[in-house]
Order: structure tokens, then C-alpha cells, then sequence
């Protein structure tokens, strides 16, 4: 009786104390770092938050942003991270602890597509942190590739010129040289409107630019074949109508065409200074 | 026998410590999935208030966590969700006026007008500003619902003196008086229209543009099938070939015209809904979220 009693004490005080005994902050951080060491980064972002909110001291506290972040990548919410981030690089941490954070949200702001953002954030880093190393490889390799996205080629070689410098690379040889040839739309469409089909040979599509020379040449021979007959109503109503409609919708895919074939020409080369960049910096 | 009191009492006193810890936890828990929303941190703040479930013991608990679940969900545009858990919140819950209020626009938002009105004529209103919100709230309903009537007795509690909510009252009374002088168009009279002039009846719908864009090529097929009956005669390929085009864009466009009717009467129902809606929640939000 006494002792199926003392087991009974032991149990209910155990609960209660399990369910009473407040878990520290190191308590929290360590429960979010293992469950983001198993891959489950959704849990583990609300755990890093719950350190966050039980005010913990400044390195935990750092640990749990860093942790916090890190979860948001690896889910692939960049946009989120930035969004974080945000908030906390107006709190009143130390200047290093600043400058890291502002680092991890020009990543972010990259790799979210926020080129003009992620510029613009690394243009600002000088001025917010005058005493910190605001150049680095990571910043100087975001320039890069930021730049190249937005097609700013001139400022883009500068900077991969620089970048390079700074890894002690050899500077002499860059991809800028030749920069991607791109196709003019206004020349595209001046070709197809005076030479039919001519703007999609230039645009590159020679199949799609004989089709559309055969659909007028047809319209164009039915409408006169037609007026020659006497039939003027279906010379203007069939045969002018169809070479018109083909001729308009020519000239407007021949401007699809060329920038499909633009963007293709600017991704391969932005993926090629990429690469090669990256094998460069990571040396 | 008084050992056998003593642990009886001892016993009663743990489990009541137990209640009472788990109880501050629910508080601790709750208040980190509200820190999370404030966060704008709503999947995580989801996940934490389906965690809560099994903690919540008490009806005040209930409706912390349906209030909670029910905001997140509001503020995600999961309306549905919204109002079911809204308006399961309690009149004993301090978020009890602040849920009915939302819960009751996210049901008339669902297009559940007949329910949102029966909830917002329960509204609690336990001053004059919300008097005039909750007949604010009536006269949207009725609005939504075309019921002229009630609306002109909604308007009656309306002071037009608030700055929350006085411009939305004028343009509901704008609302009013355009929906009353709506003309209702005839789907008939208009398919009639386009038999007689193709297009014409899309421009009686309200549709001009669309009524010159099918007038044209039907008048071309027209000249087209004449010109193979005049030149060919009735039986050759041309004027049969034209003619069956013709009577194909002729007889399809005096069907789009009679559909061209509903449809124009839908965009403008869409049109107004939208707008009574939104007046409806600006208010709303501005009274009751400060």
C-alpha cells in the first residue's frame, strides 16, 4: 500500500514538474539545433523562434536568428528570410553581429531574385558599417552576378575585374570580352513586316519563317487569283484578310521569338561567368 | 485509516498543481503562437495552435485557441476556416466581440449571406459606435442581397458623423441608389436585336465594342455568300461553303448575345459585391483592431 502510494507521489510530482520546469533558452536552441540536424528545418525554425521569445542572452540569441535563417534556406524561402531579416537588423546589436546579418540578408535577397534589393543592400553596407569588412568574396561574387542579371555588363565587368583581383586571379582574361549577342526586336520586326518570314529567320526559327511565308504567299495568290476572276469581295474578305492576319501576327512573334532567343543568350552566359566565378573564388 | 486520508488529500493536491501548471503552459504556449502571428509567421503560427489542441482544458482556453487559429486564418484569406472558428468563440471571451464582428464578414464574404445576416443581427453592441457599425454591417448585408427594403431601415441608425465609417455610409447610400436603377436586361430582347442586326444585341447587353467586333465578320461572310450566289448560283461550293459559315457566326452570335446578357448582369453583380464588401470591412478592421 505504502509503497504503490510513494510511486503514485513520484509520477504526479514528475509530471508536474516536467510540465512546470520552464525550459531555458540553451534549453530550446539545443532542441531546434537537433531537430535542424535531422533534416526537419520547418520544426526546427519554430523552435529557434521559441528561444527568441524567451529573451534569451546575446549569443543565444544570435545563434537562434543564425539557426532561424538557416531553416528558412533550406526550406528555400528566401524571400522570407529577407523579410526576416528585415526586422532584425534594426535591433540594437552589436556592430559585428549587425554586419553578419546584413551579410546573410544580401545572400538571401540574391538568391530570393531581389537583385536591385541585393544591391542595393550592398551599397549601403559601407556607410552602416564604416570600420567593417564590407568587401568580401560573398559580397564581391553577389556584385557579380546581381549585375549580370540586371544586364548592367559595364559595371558587371568592373566589378568581376575587382572581384577577381581580390582572389588574386589572373584579371586579364573575362568572359565581358564577349558579352552575348542579342538581337534588336525593332529589326526583327522591320524584317517581317517589308520581308515576310524575314523576322523569324533572324530571330532564328528558319521552319517557323517559311511557314509564315507559305500561310501570306497563299492569301496573297487567293486574293488576286480571286480579283483577276471578278470575285472582289473574296479577294479582299479571304485573301487580303488572311495575308493581313498573318503578316500582323508574323511581326508580333517575331518579337516573341527574339526575346526568347535574347533571354536564352543572356541565362547561358550569366550561368557561364557564374561557374566559372565560383571555381575561381572557391580556390 | 489516516494514512489513508492523508494520501487522498496529498494526491488531490498534486493532480491540482498539475491542472494549474498546464494551464500557465497553455498561457506560455498560446502567447508564442500570438507572437509568431505578429511575426507574420502564419505556418508556424498553425502548426503551434494544432499542437495546443491536447492542452486546452478550460471553455476560456477554447476560445483563446479558436480566436487565435480563427485571426491566423483570417489574416491568411482562409475565410472559411475564419468564420467556423471565429464564431465558435464565446460571450464570455474578452475576443468575443472583436470574433463575431470578423467572424460575420468572412461568412458574408463566402457567400453565406443569408447565415452572415442572422450572425450580425447578434452583433454585440455595447455602445453607440458599435450600434452604428453593427447597422452598418445589417445594411451591407441587406445590400449584398438586394433587399431594398431592409437596407432603407438599416440607414435609418446612420449618424454619417463617424470617421470611421461615414464615407462608407454615403457609398452605400451611392450603392443603394444605383442598385435600385439597375435595368434589368432581356437575354430575349437581346438574342431578337442580334437576329435583326448582328451585334446589336451585345450592344444592348452593355458590350459595344463586342457587338462592332461581331458585327464586322458576320457582314463579311454575308457579302462573301452573296457574291458566290451571284456570280455561282445557289448550288456551287462557294455559296454553299460561305453560306454555312454565315449561317454558323449568325446563329452563334444571336447565342452570345443572349448569354452576353447574364454575363454582363454578373459582372456587374461581381462589381458592386465586391465593393458593399469592402466598405463593409473597412470599418471593421479601423474600429476594432485598434
Amino acid at each position: 500500500m505504502t509503497t504503490r502510494f510513494c510511486l503514485i507521489c513520484i509520477f504526479l510530482c514528475g509530471v508536474c514538474c516536467s510540465i512546470n520546469g520552464q525550459s531555458t533558452p540553451a534549453d530550446w536552441l539545443q532542441q531546434a539545433d537537433s531537430l535542424a540536424g535531422a533534416g526537419r528545418f520547418f520544426e526546427a525554425g519554430i523552435v529557434y523562434e521559441r528561444t527568441l521569445f524567451e529573451q534569451p542572452d546575446a549569443p543565444l540569441q544570435l545563434a537562434a536568428i543564425r539557426g532561424k535563417i538557416a531553416c528558412l534556406k533550406q526550406q528555400g524561402r528566401f524571400g522570407a528570410a529577407v523579410q526576416y531579416l528585415n526586422g532584425e537588423v534594426t535591433n540594437a546589436y552589436p556592430d559585428s553581429v549587425l554586419l553578419a546579418l546584413r551579410y546573410e540578408q544580401i545572400t538571401c535577397a540574391y538568391l530570393a531574385g531581389q537583385f536591385e534589393n541585393a544591391l542595393s543592400l550592398l551599397d549601403r553596407l559601407p556607410y552602416l558599417h564604416p570600420d567593417g569588412p564590407t568587401e568580401t568574396t560573398l559580397t564581391s561574387l553577389i556584385r557579380v552576378l546581381s549585375l549580370n542579371e540586371l544586364q548592367r555588363w559595364p559595371e558587371a565587368a568592373v566589378a568581376y575585374r575587382q572581384a577577381l583581383s581580390r582572389a588574386g586571379a589572373d584579371t586579364t582574361q573575362t568572359p565581358y570580352a564577349k558579352l552575348p549577342k542579342l538581337k534588336s526586336e525593332k529589326k526583327g520586326q522591320v524584317l517581317s513586316t517589308f520581308i515576310p518570314g524575314g523576322g523569324q529567320f533572324y530571330a532564328g526559327k528558319p521552319g517557323e519563317g517559311l511557314l509564315s511565308i507559305l500561310v501570306q504567299s497563299a492569301g496573297l495568290y487567293f486574293g488576286i487569283h480571286s480579283f483577276l476572276a471578278g470575285y472582289y469581295i473574296s479577294a479582299w474578305g479571304v485573301g487580303a484578310a488572311t495575308f493581313g492576319s498573318f503578316h500582323a501576327g508574323g511581326i508580333r512573334r517575331t518579337e516573341i521569338l527574339i526575346r526568347q532567343f535574347n533571354d536564352k543568350q543572356i541565362k547561358t552566359f550569366n550561368a557561364n561567368v557564374r561557374a566559372t566565378l565560383v571555381a575561381i573564388m572557391g580556390q | 485509516m489516516r494514512f489513508v486520508a492523508y494520501s487522498f488529500w496529498f494526491l488531490v493536491f498534486l493532480s491540482g498543481q498539475c491542472l494549474g501548471q498546464k494551464s500557465a503552459l497553455f498561457g506560455r504556449e498560446w502567447a508564442f503562437a500570438q507572437y509568431l502571428t505578429e511575426r507574420e509567421a502564419h505556418a508556424e503560427a498553425v502548426h503551434m495552435l494544432d499542437q495546443l489542441g491536447p492542452l486546452t482544458r478550460t471553455p476560456a482556453q477554447h476560445d483563446s485557441l479558436n480566436y487565435l487559429r480563427g485571426w491566423v486564418a483570417y489574416t491568411t484569406k482562409e475565410l472559411t476556416v475564419a468564420h467556423q472558428k471565429l464564431l465558435s468563440v464565446s460571450a464570455t471571451s474578452p475576443f468575443y466581440t472583436r470574433s463575431r464582428y470578423f467572424g460575420a464578414y468572412c461568412l458574408a464574404f463566402v457567400g453565406n449571406r443569408d447565415s452572415a445576416r442572422v450572425v450580425m443581427q447578434t452583433l454585440p453592441a455595447p455602445d453607440s459606435t458599435l450600434h452604428e457599425l453593427r447597422a452598418l454591417q445589417l445594411a451591407g448585408a441587406a445590400l449584398l442581397q438586394r433587399r431594398f427594403d431592409e437596407y432603407a431601415e438599416q440607414r435609418t441608425q446612420f449618424r454619417y458623423t463617424s470617421y470611421a465609417m461615414a464615407n462608407e455610409q454615403r457609398r452605400f447610400d451611392r450603392y443603394d441608389s444605383t442598385l435600385r436603377a439597375e435595368k434589368r436586361r432581356s437575354p430575349l430582347v437581346a438574342g431578337v436585336l442580334s437576329a435583326v442586326v448582328p451585334g446589336l444585341g451585345k450592344a444592348y447587353a452593355g458590350k459595344p465594342k463586342q457587338g462592332l467586333a461581331a458585327f464586322l465578320p458576320i457582314l463579311s461572310m454575308a457579302a462573301l455568300t452573296y457574291e458566290g450566289l451571284r456570280k455561282d448560283g445557289p448550288r456551287s461550293a462557294r455559296f454553299i461553303g460561305f453560306g454555312s459559315l454565315f449561317t454558323l457566326f449568325y446563329v452563334g452570335n444571336i447565342w452570345g448575345s443572349v448569354l452576353s446578357v447574364k454575363v454582363r448582369r454578373n459582372e456587374f453583380k461581381r462589381e458592386y459585391d465586391n465593393k458593399i464588401l469592402f466598405d463593409m470591412h473597412i470599418p471593421v478592421r479601423s474600429m476594432l483592431l485598434n
